[in-house]
């Protein structure tokens, strides 16, 4: 009888206590590639539930003079994910005797990513940089670590809402006229403001304020803005 | 150096009190009876040529392979025992590879040789990979191929050492041949004359007749990579030389 | 999945100066395959008010005209046209009716005030509960989608032309990141004198 009660999680009252390896802290990541910059911002609000952890915590980690890699989901992961990569670029930089160009980041990422494919990072990474011949470009990622190349990405909790803000704004979607040319920097730096302005209204876990890397062949310039943070 | 001998030279890890390693020096020795191999780095391209030994009319020529690409953009030249040359082409061609894989771009010369240095001073004891060789590889390798800096040639001994050449001769033939080509080089040498320049040579130390059967050319250039010389190519060349 | 992501589909009303928008996508499938590019979503209650009901396609039918029934019947006791707010009300007291056992649509309201002519819209979820806000109002599958548009693209007092502009942008790019969401649009901009209706060319795939 006693045995039985104890075998029996099924009980009123009985609690069943769950542990997951993930959580999501939020955040959102949006880059805009133009033929001889990069942009890449961040908003830094680290949320878990709905506890702010941290009003201040970047998700861009500058991985050399012409790379930077945005993260945002499981901040463990996050962690953990871009430790592991600067590692490896150390280590390809002494074995090779030359800093890792961005496509080859971009490729690492990938094989990084997919080397956990059965237990994976909790992560939605988007690097962004110059490559070999001075030109802007830009890699989004799922977490197992399929990799597109493109010419603007928002990624992280309000991806969804500000895609098509870039594919309006930046790819000129459903615009009259042909093919248009490269966007300025100005412009870039325009459509990331305003759209994190807006993901801060809807989002809950995107606000606070913003951090934006602006990567050209001088190196990279890094600007913040404030959003708003309720 | 044969009558230095002492039980030094047995143990593959051991030095003797003058601080050598006999059996790496021995195997270096044994470079030095393999059939030779040339390579001149040009600013065009990097050129590649071995002697083939015909031990018999009834030896099938096109069957000894002394010349093979490793990547698209990297070939390389073998001199010493074949056999050990497969372990450390195959090693080369997996590393070449992996690069790729992992940073899509191609792997440098200079990082080849460096992959397969790795592979060349693991003799001796069992590590954690398991089965390391028991002896030195025997063998000398010349590595060319095309990377971002350019045309690249890098030599390795079966000590692991790799260092970079304008132009380098190993093998059999390698002493004399390597003295002519200390005369021949320029920097400004063409790739067609680098090609006919490395067989000069080789007609010069081997030991045969020079002919389109018994050497095998290839080249590694900015809008051809790796490719070897059909058995015509060659008679053109081996013309022109005459 | 949800039931109410079944079918696919869209609505997005936005407020203008002396005039509301309300637009919708054409699309009827079920699940990830398109079966219709015709399909009605958005239907007229009055010659100034417009319900759009996304959700599951036979819900949106059965709705539609279990609310016809309830506004006729209305507005012949009444003798008098119906004004949004009363009808935002109709629609949400008919969806809380099946509290337990919903209507699985979330409708989206626009109109306006047959007497003041003041512009009115306001959302709701499939049982009812109301959203009447100054700006703007979202439903459907690429919900999340079209608030970041209008977030970016509405701003206050917008005029006929100007806010059939923003909407359209607001519903092509937002349901062209839905896969179930898009072949083709409808626009209505709704003004005291007129009603104009566009059918919106699109990428249909």
């Amino acid at each position: 009888m006693f045995g039985q009660a104890i075998l029996n999680d099924n009980l009123p009252g009985a609690k069943q206590h769950h542990w997951s390896p993930y959580t999501d802290n939020g955040g959102t990541i949006v880059a805009v590639a133009g033929d001889d910059f990069a942009i890449i911002a961040s908003d830094t609000r680290l949320i878990q539930g709905y506890s702010i952890l941290s009003r201040e915590q970047t998700k861009l980690f500058k991985l050399s003079e012409q790379t930077v890699l945005g993260v945002s989901g499981c901040w463990c992961d996050v962690l953990t994910f871009t430790r592991t990569l600067e590692a490896r670029m150390k280590m390809y930089l002494h074995e090779h005797l030359k800093p890792m160009s961005t496509p080859a980041v971009a490729q690492l990422v990938s094989t990084m990513l997919y080397h956990k494919r059965f237990f994976p990072y909790y992560v939605s990474n988007i690097v962004a940089g110059l490559d070999q011949d001075g030109k802007g470009t830009l890699y989004s990622y799922d977490p197992v670590g399929h990799c597109e190349k493109n010419r603007y990405r928002a990624g992280g909790a309000a991806g969804a809402m500000l895609q098509p803000l870039l594919d309006n704004q930046v790819g000129l979607k459903n615009m009259k006229g042909g093919v248009l040319p490269d966007i300025t920097k100005e412009k870039a730096l325009m459509v990331i403001k305003d759209s994190f302005i807006s993901a801060a209204e809807r989002d809950t876990s995107t606000g606070d304020g913003v951090i934006i890397n602006i990567i050209t062949k001088s190196g990279v310039e890094v600007m913040h803005f404030p959003l708003r943070k309720d | 150096m044969f009558l230095t001998r002492s039980e030094y030279d047995r143990g593959v890890n051991t030095f003797s009190p003058e601080g050598r390693l006999f059996q790496v020096e021995y195997a270096i020795e044994a470079i030095k009876l393999g059939s030779t191999a040339i390579g001149i780095q040009t600013s065009e391209g990097v050129v590649l040529a071995v002697e083939k030994r015909i031990t018999s009319p009834l030896m099938e020529p096109t069957t000894i392979e002394k010349i093979v690409e490793i990547d698209k953009h990297i070939g390389c030249a073998v001199s010493g025992l074949m056999a050990d040359s497969r372990t450390m082409v195959d090693r080369a061609r997996v590393e070449a590879q992996n690069h790729w894989f992992t940073y899509d771009e191609k792997m440098s010369v200079e990082s080849v040789a460096q992959a397969v240095s790795n592979l060349a001073i693991q003799f001796g004891d069992s590590d954690d990979d398991g089965n390391a060789m028991s002896r030195p590889f025997g063998v000398a390798i010349l590595f060319a191929g095309i990377d971002e800096k350019g045309p690249q040639l890098f030599h390795m001994d079966p000590s692991g050492t790799y260092v970079q050449y304008d132009a380098k001769a190993i093998g059999s033939g390698s002493e004399g041949a390597q003295q002519s080509l200390q005369e021949a080089y320029n920097k400004s040498l063409t790739l067609k004359s680098a090609m006919k320049t490395a067989l000069t040579i080789l007609k010069q130390v081997m030991e045969e007749k020079l002919s389109s059967t018994n050497v095998e050319v290839a080249a590694v250039t900015p809008d051809q990579p790796f490719h070897m010389y059909s058995k015509e190519q060659v008679e053109e060349v081996i013309k022109e030389i005459a | 999945m949800s039931i109410l992501s079944y079918n696919g589909g869209c609505v997005l009303a936005m407020k203008g100066k002396g005039c509301v928008a309300i637009a919708s996508d054409r699309r009827f499938g079920v699940q990830t395959s398109t079966l219709a590019m015709d399909f009605q979503r958005i239907f007229e209650m009055g010659p100034h008010l417009y319900v759009g009901l996304p959700g599951l396609a036979t819900d949106t039918l059965t709705v539609h005209e279990r609310l016809r029934f309830r506004l006729n019947l209305y507005e012949l006791r009444e003798s008098r046209k119906i004004k949004p707010q009363t009808f935002s009300a109709m629609v949400s007291n008919l969806l809380y009716e099946r509290r337990f056992g919903p209507y699985f649509v979330e409708p989206v309201i626009a109109g306006l005030d047959p007497v003041t002519w003041e512009p009115f819209i306001s959302a709701m979820d499939l049982i009812g509960c109301p959203n009447v806000p100054e700006d703007f109002v979202v439903a459907g599958t690429c919900a999340e989608q079209l608030f970041g548009m209008c977030e970016a693209l509405w701003e206050p007092n917008l005029e006929p032309d100007s806010l059939f502009e923003t909407i359209s942008q607001a519903l092509m790019n937002a349901f062209d990141r839905d896969a179930i969401s898009g072949w083709g649009g409808i626009v209505h901009v709704i003004e005291k004198d007129k009603v104009t209706t566009r059918l919106l060319k699109t990428r249909m795939d």
